[in-house]
């Protein structure tokens, strides 16, 4: 029963469209078909991009058939994530919030809901954007990520994955299949602070998450994790300003000198968001608002 | 090649024939004459296009129609109450929530599947979650109002 195509104002790309039971079977497509086809599971980048003709495959493998890759679970020792979990999943999460509610937090504020509700964990990874809400909260947290292929399996620290924008160490036939959450150690709190362009649907012209470890009479700081995101090529450790501050007691004038330092390591550029030395001044900010909202949660928490 | 989708809508069953490139928004809208289901940016931005899949709000422009397969859609036609309007279409009236009207199917859903989470809802929570859905007329005030009524309404009962 169809009329005119009065409604679409973009031409709708064509592809060969091919469905994955299995994250075998799409270790076979990928492997097959090579830089030819493209994952797709919520779609919420990926058509993007591929109406405004950034990227154009010719086979669309749809993994949101696989089933049970969508899972959120605990074995005692890490919060393991499946792939296709979609970001309101994760959002929501009881699991997620009571074991590390820094990574839910992030979750909470990507896109809008209905994104949320067709996003999943491994496309916002795997899409690779410098601005990927999910990783720096991830990466903070000491995570990986188990990638799979014909050939077997390995783990890779998120830390590691991002290469540069939109790409990752995934060879042409690996698929991301679970990410690892190890337990945090006791004492720990996080936050992710993202300043978006607008007020709600829209990507990072920062996101700073901070993560700070105290130790048991909670004086001193053990450890802290800083990254960064949309500020560089990929998500980046703040090692620097993490380095004014492990080990030392809780002090004013510290988060001050990190937050600082964080800035310098930022390698932003200027865009249509933002310039970069008002992102260099945004990392500042939201570095020493996250290590105070981190540490008032690690001082308060009992 | 074309693919073959058996989907239900508004509870009734549905069949097509289509290409496998056809978003579940053309679907809906072409192939169907859902024609509530308003086509804005087809970036997943505005939400215009919002319907529930399977009770969850979603930019139907984003959604392949083989990825639909077997889901159970809720569009702004499928509110239809005996003898009148949903609760939440009401609300909307009875505020002055609507202006040209272009956002309100998509506004509805979004606050119908928030209403099903959550009865009685904060304004915060609203917001949130109306938040992946533009307006350009209304400045949103009224819209909000709409729906906080529509949910102390059932309270009130």
């Amino acid at each position: 029963m169809s009329t005119t195509n009065l409604g679409s104002q973009t031409k709708q790309p064509k592809f060969d469209y091919l469905e994955a039971k299995t994250t075998r079977e799409t270790c076979s497509f990928l492997s097959q078909y090579k830089d030819k086809a493209k994952l797709i599971a919520g779609g919420t980048d990926l058509l993007v991009s591929m109406r405004k003709k950034k990227i154009t495959p010719s086979y669309l493998i749809n993994i949101k058939t696989i089933p049970n890759l969508d899972y959120i679970s605990y074995d005692g020792e890490s919060l393991n994530i499946g792939t296709l979990a979609t970001l309101s999943e994760i959002e929501n999460s009881p699991l997620v919030r009571d074991r590390a509610p820094v990574i839910s937090n992030s979750a909470h504020q990507i896109g809008s809901q209905q994104i949320r509700n067709l996003g999943t964990v491994g496309g916002n990874l795997c899409n690779a954007s410098p601005a990927a809400d999910m990783a720096p909260s991830l990466i903070a947290l000491g995570g990986k990520a188990k990638l799979k292929s014909l050939k077997g399996e390995r783990v890779v620290s998120l830390e590691e994955f991002f290469i540069g924008p939109g790409e990752t160490v995934l060879q042409s036939d690996e698929i991301l299949t679970e990410i690892q959450v190890p337990n945090p150690p006791p004492n720990t709190q996080g936050v992710y602070l993202k300043l978006p362009a607008r007020t709600a649907i829209d990507l990072a012209v920062v996101g700073v998450a901070t993560v700070v470890t105290l130790d048991s009479n909670r004086t001193n700081i053990i450890d802290v994790k800083i990254v960064l995101g949309a500020v560089a090529p990929t998500p980046i450790r703040a090692r620097g300003a993490e380095g004014i501050i492990r080990g030392k007691f809780v002090e004013e004038n510290l988060i001050e000198k990190a937050a600082g330092v964080a800035a310098e390591e930022a390698q932003p550029i200027s865009d249509i968001r933002g310039s970069a030395s008002y992102r260099k001044e945004i990392v500042k900010v939201l570095t020493n608002r996250g290590l105070r909202q981190a540490l008032t949660s690690a001082l308060g928490k009992i | 090649m074309k693919q073959e989708i058996k989907l239900k809508i508004n509870g009734e069953a549905y069949e097509v024939y289509v290409e496998p490139w056809k978003s579940l928004l053309e679907i809906l809208r072409e192939d169907l004459d859902f024609t509530g289901v308003k086509s804005g940016c087809e970036e997943g931005e505005c939400g215009a296009c919002t319907v529930l899949v399977d009770g969850k709000a979603v930019n139907s422009c984003l959604m392949l129609g083989p990825q639909a397969q077997g889901k159970e859609i809720l569009t702004i036609e499928g509110l239809k109450v005996e003898g009148g309007l949903h609760p939440l279409q009401q609300a909307f009236v009875d505020h002055f929530a609507v202006q040209c009207g272009f956002c309100t199917p998509g506004m509805i859903l979004s606050a119908k599947a928030l209403l099903d989470k959550i009865p009685h809802p904060t304004e915060e929570e609203v917001r949130v979650a109306l938040s992946g859905n533009l307006c350009r007329c209304t400045g949103y005030i009224k819209i909000v109002e709409a729906v906080l009524a529509a949910s102390n309404k059932e309270r009130s009962k």
